[in-house]
């Protein structure tokens, strides 16, 4: 998939910017706060309609305005177009997305129908941060690669607060009676997650090592249910955790405590791992992201590179080319501080600069 | 306030009006004859003296018990239990159904701050309990995640009475196309399949 036009207007500094993207991709060269961040920003708003960085949507307006929009014409092997439109109103905290042209109903409907998959400083945290992001991390690929998951993850969360209102009131019955709903979601969430984990966690060792990785990297679906895809495994467990939820007056097993294990040499990367190691593994894991989406969307997603090679030295700077190059080999695009720091191999890349938020050739 | 803005301001409180509809229906009405205004402050005002809910079922009515609950051909063993009065008309429109209604008044939902207490359960349990004529229950609360979580809640009430207990069906909408259809739907109506017989 490639990304043929963006136009932006009140997005972070973004004021207004009307772009047609070369099909080879482009990188954009400028200073701290010139918003080249807020260009990939933009660019991934347009498939999930959430910020990257986890962002407030009334946070993501440009001081003064009234609101933003984001709209993006993207062509995939085929050359079908599609064009996604987002609007945010300030005053109303109202959001409307439209595919091609036409108001959807549900955002749902339009989540995934551009692909990206963003690489930055901030993805050591999935490796290093709380469970919490690591989930998210899953929640996102599985959202824009597995049909459905999107709406059971939303069923989960919300059987999940009825659950929880019921519990916090010290109302057995009433929780209880949200069990069943709350296991056949938490079954397809967690049985979808560890499912993908099975499936990739031997290419993430190979990935680990083709960045120079000597130890032994591997991905494991930690949860307290063994059977992650069985309802009635689940079902049980929350019986079985009744009274220690009501005394907690929250649930305290489920798929939102589960967690993405990442072990090198068979120990956990969270407390063992160097951060060359956990910088090693966070872009092994964008790698696999961008590898599913096109496994199962049939297309190669867009890079966004946010500076992930100044940190990198000509070593493995080389070796993540060529990684990208056979996985990633969608359009990309890259922003760096300087000129310096591109590495040479994209030098023949059309260059652009940013400058208050406006593009200058 | 003038008498527009005030008469605009009213109608947008209504459900599905907003301010732009409610402007349209002011100034359809100012040039209706005064006649036409009359009879509907009337019909509204006798919304409010004349209609209250039913004693037994629930269901709005002129009438205590309502025309349902005191119409003898119905059959009395039979007992629909639905979320609000509103499913009654809608049932009623089929003319499928000759049995009796209980309206719960809502769904279970803890969020809202909806528990059995805000429903109408007592009356429900009383109308099954022992010595009552009622044989089956039919759980017709709505296909939503609440919905099913208080028809669990209601079955889990009634079942010591030895009544029979059903829920109505879920599936695909007839007419329909199954294309068209979405996942969740088709994969309940897969789930709820029946042997074809005959």
């Amino acid at each position: 998939m490639r990304l043929t036009g963006l136009a932006v207007r009140g997005f972070r500094n973004l004021a207004g910017l009307e772009l047609e993207i070369p099909a080879e991709g482009v990188v954009v060269v400028g200073g701290n706060g010139q918003g080249k961040t807020n260009l990939l920003e933009a660019i991934y708003y347009l498939m999930l309609f959430r910020s990257l960085r986890g962002a407030k949507d009334r946070e993501l307006v440009q001081f003064g305005e009234p609101g933003f929009w984001v709209r993006g014409t993207a062509a995939d092997e085929t050359s079908r177009n599609i064009q996604v439109g987002v609007r945010y109103e300030l005053s109303t905290a109202r959001k409307v997305v439209f595919l091609d042209g036409a108001e959807v109903r549900k955002l749902g409907d339009a989540v995934g129908q551009i692909l990206a998959v963003p690489f930055g400083p901030a993805d050591s945290e999935i490796v290093s941060g709380t469970p919490g992001i690591r989930r998210r991390f899953l929640d996102v690929v599985l959202s824009v690669s597995r049909p459905g998951y999107l709406v059971r993850l939303l069923e989960f969360r919300h059987a999940l607060r009825q659950r929880n209102a019921a519990l916090r009131r010290g109302r057995a019955q009433e929780a209880r009676v949200f069990d069943r709903p709350l296991a056949e979601a938490a079954a397809f969430v967690a049985g979808s997650r560890r499912a993908w984990v099975e499936e990739w966690r031997e290419r993430f060792g190979e990935l680990c090592a083709a960045m120079g990785e000597p130890a032994a990297a591997d991905l494991r679906y930690a949860s307290q249910v063994e059977d992650s895809g069985s309802a009635e495994a689940w079902w049980e467990r929350f019986e079985h955790s009744a009274e220690r939820d009501l005394r907690s007056g929250t649930t305290t097993v489920g798929p939102h405590r589960d967690d993405l294990k990442i072990g090198l040499g068979g120990r956990d990367i969270r407390f063992y791992g160097s951060a060359g190691q956990r910088r090693t593994a966070a872009i092994a894991l964008r790698v696999l992201e961008a590898e599913t989406l096109t496994r199962y969307r049939g297309t190669a997603p867009v890079g966004l590179y946010d500076d992930v090679f100044a940190e990198l030295d000509e070593d493995r700077q080389g070796r993540l080319l060529e990684l990208l190059r056979v996985s990633l080999p969608g359009q990309a695009i890259v922003v760096a501080p300087r000129d310096a720091e591109v590495p040479a191999k994209l030098f023949d890349r059309p260059r652009w600069q940013i400058r208050g938020g406006q593009i200058v050739r | 306030m003038s008498a527009i803005e005030e008469a605009v301001a009213e109608l947008a409180r209504l459900p599905g009006i907003g301010r732009k509809t409610a402007a349209r229906l002011t100034y359809f009405l100012l040039k209706q004859p005064r006649a036409v205004i009359e009879r509907l402050a009337k019909a509204l005002l006798n919304l409010a003296e004349q209609v209250k809910a039913c004693s037994v079922c629930g269901n709005w009515s002129d009438t205590d018990p309502c025309l349902i609950c005191a119409d003898t051909r119905r059959d009395r063993s039979m007992l629909c239990v639905v979320e609000d009065a509103a499913d009654i008309a809608a049932i009623e429109k089929t003319g499928e159904y000759r049995g009796l209604y209980h309206v719960l008044g809502g769904h279970l939902s803890p969020l809202d701050g909806v528990g059995p207490e805000q429903l109408r359960l007592d009356s429900l349990v009383a109308r099954v309990a022992n010595g009552s004529v009622v044989r089956e229950v039919i759980l017709a609360t709505d296909p939503s995640m609440e919905g099913e979580v208080t028809a669990t809640y209601v079955r889990g009430l009634l079942e010591r009475y030895g009544v029979r207990i059903s829920r109505i069906a879920l599936g695909l909408p007839v007419g329909g196309d199954l294309e068209y259809a979405d996942s969740v739907t088709i994969a309940r109506a897969l789930a709820a399949r029946r042997e074809m017989t005959g």
